[in-house]
């Protein structure tokens, strides 16, 4: 039984389709990772899914969160859902906390918002959360403004008011891409450790396949609005079925053996005013055939674990 | 190898000040630097934000100046910038950064902006030498009609490479080219790189965060912490056997496909260079951290390998080694 499910999910800006219909599941407990390039629309899904998307946006779709739908929900459930049952944290955390508020009465007005708490208690469960994300000296640190923390120890912050909610899945979009290798290194081992302990469902949206190798259970691809692959992580990067997360590890430089060019992906994403009428990496893959031309493939499943949005997807399963 | 630039015992200091009647602090942005780009190769230059990545680069090029210390091009020292020799020098050395946009001028055509280097150092220019730069950055000829916000990120980045090759540079220092750009485009201008270089045989200083990156395109690697660099050698000797700690838990940090779960966690943050610690920088965060890493610096020293290493322990081990 999935916790998030997500059906045919579109979203278009001024009559340009930014996501051409998601489908995605995501289980209780489990880690996510949603990768793709930027402009891809993995951002976006969750956005639309939880109602940020500004009123231009159209969306159409079902988001159900168990048996709730969250598209066209009304403000008071969404207000409870949002923080709530389905936390999120952006890549800039010092543009996500208010910069002329002490960092403990942001973290308590989460607390306040969502489970009740007031006054010392508060307090005592804000010290108790910036504890268990890591922060050293807490309790100093509930009286410090964001500039006065580092990158790291604010995305900390971030996800201590994250946790203020008792979230069942935490959406991590971009964490550690402000942040240096090292902290990155922090960072995900926290969100791992407290995922573990909490057992909450992290969804992770990234760009980076290196952290969605060390963190994920199960990866989602992305290209254009849709998604083209997906598989358990093991799996994907052991054997990708589609040219587009072929090309994407290919891109990435090996950190041993011989150097040689990298397998670069020619080209460039097509404009959403300009999206080709069939497959939309069809211009940029070396795999290309004419039926590729003439309608965008459906996500097919290669084996019980794997789908692949791509013709090769379906030679793979005649052959096995 | 033939040396074409020498930096020795750099040292940049700002200074800073907190709040508007706090006290003037200095900071140590590169603080005793030394290294060589010979010619042809490529040095590989990685840290982590505010180690003094950036302002080496922008020192080796003479656009600023050094407190101390001192960089010699061919054997002669940097000419004062804005003189006219330093101008003469800088056709021969240029810059790409990281992001092309506020790189490029947003109310000139590309082809403008490739040829203005070819004018102000009276090259022969051209709509022909304009295409051909062009067409060597991967661009295409009609592309010198457009305007920066026509191009794709990493078009940009091709036309900012076209304009800085235009002078046929001996040394292009590359200061996070690649760090705005997406994986896919990511690869294509590391090879761009590469080409170019094979083709025409210029020194390069690639600045970067991504050891990946940084081994994909270097001959050498340095790797500085807070002003120094701590470890410098081969990519593959740094990357497979690094001896430095810090080295080490950046190394061991690096996110990638199939190593999963062998990472060395630094605790803390990197420290603050107006409040440097005493002896080694990285002693505070260091394991291995002993009683003299607290009150001597260790200076930057080969080992029997070749490798450059500045740290009190990794001297000591290769010692008993060989005892």
């Amino acid at each position: 039984m999935s916790l998030i499910r997500i059906r045919n999910l579109t979203v278009s800006f001024d009559g340009q389709a930014a996501l051409r219909g998601i489908d995605l599941d995501v289980a209780p407990g489990e880690v996510l990772g949603l990768v793709g390039e930027s402009g891809c629309g993995k951002s976006v899904t969750w956005l639309a899914a939880l109602g940020l998307l500004p009123a231009k946006a159209r969306i159409t779709g079902s988001v159900h969160l168990n048996d709730t739908e969250l598209l066209g929900a009304s403000a008071t459930t969404l207000e409870r859902v949002r923080g709530g049952r389905v936390a999120m944290i952006f890549q800039d955390p010092a543009s996500s906390l208010n910069p002329v508020h002490r960092v403990g009465k942001q973290i308590t007005e989460a607390l306040t918002l969502h489970q009740g708490l007031r006054g010392g208690a508060a307090r005592a469960e804000a010290r108790r959360l910036l504890d268990a994300v890591g922060m050293p000296d807490a309790t100093r640190r509930l009286d410090a403004y964001p500039h006065e923390l580092s990158g790291g120890q604010n995305q900390r912050v971030m996800i201590a008011i994250a946790l203020a909610g008792q979230p069942e899945v935490l959406v991590a979009d971009e964490p550690t891409t402000a942040l240096d290798v090292t902290i990155q290194a922090q960072i995900l081992d926290l969100l791992q450790g407290l995922r573990r302990d909490l057992k909450m469902a992290l969804v992770l949206i990234t760009h980076d396949l290196g952290v969605v190798s060390d963190v994920c259970e199960r990866v989602a691809v992305m290209y254009a609005g849709r998604i083209v692959e997906e598989a358990p992580a093991e799996r994907l990067f052991a054997a990708p079925v589609h040219p587009y997360t072929q090309g994407l590890l290919g891109a990435l430089p090996p950190i041993e053996g011989e150097r040689r060019p990298l397998t670069a992906i020619p080209g460039g994403v097509p404009e959403p005013s300009a999206m080709p009428p069939g497959c939309a990496f069809a211009p940029r893959c070396p795999q290309v055939r004419m039926e590729c031309a003439i309608a965008p493939p459906p996500l097919t499943r290669t084996s019980a674990v794997q789908r692949a949005a791509c013709v090769l997807a379906r030679d793979a399963l005649v052959a096995a | 190898m033939t040396k074409l630039l020498e930096a020795r015992d750099l040292v940049r200091r700002y200074s800073m000040r907190t709040g508007a009647f706090g006290r003037a602090i200095e900071v140590r942005a590169v603080d005793g630097l030394s290294l060589t780009l010979e010619a042809g190769r490529t040095l590989g230059l990685v840290g982590e934000s505010g180690c003094g990545k950036s302002t080496t680069g922008r020192l080796v090029l003479g656009l600023e100046a050094p407190d101390e210390g001192a960089v010699h091009v061919e054997g002669s020292p940097m000419p004062p910038a804005g003189s006219l020799a330093w101008r003469r020098l800088r056709a021969r050395m240029q810059m790409v950064f990281q992001d092309p946009l506020g790189a490029l001028d947003r109310r000139l055509t590309i082809g403008t902006q490739v040829e203005e280097p070819l004018i102000i150092h009276g090259r022969p220019a051209g709509s022909e030498r304009i295409t051909a730069l062009l067409l060597e950055a991967g661009l295409r000829a009609d592309h010198a009609q457009r305007y920066p916000h026509e191009l794709s990120g990493g078009q940009r980045q091709r036309a900012v490479l076209a304009r800085a090759l235009a002078t046929a540079p001996d040394l292009l220092v590359c200061d996070e080219p690649i760090s705005a750009l997406d994986v896919s485009i990511q690869a294509q201008v590391m090879n761009l790189l590469m080409e170019i270089q094979a083709r025409r045989g210029m020194a390069m200083l690639f600045i970067s965060h991504d050891l990946r990156a940084v081994r994909q395109v270097s001959h050498r690697v340095a790797v500085m912490y807070l002003g120094r660099i701590v470890e410098e050698g081969a990519p593959d000797d740094v990357l497979h056997a690094p001896a430095h700690p810090y080295a080490r838990a950046l190394v061991s940090a690096i996110p990638h496909p199939g190593r999963r779960g062998q990472r060395i966690l630094l605790s803390g943050d990197p420290p603050n260079p107006a409040d440097r610690p005493s002896g080694c920088a990285f002693h505070p965060r260091c394991v291995d951290a002993f009683a003299r890493c607290r009150v001597e610096a260790p200076a930057l020293r080969p080992r029997t390998d070749g490798r450059l290493v500045a740290c009190h322990l990794a001297h000591a081990a290769e010692l008993e080694k060989v005892a």
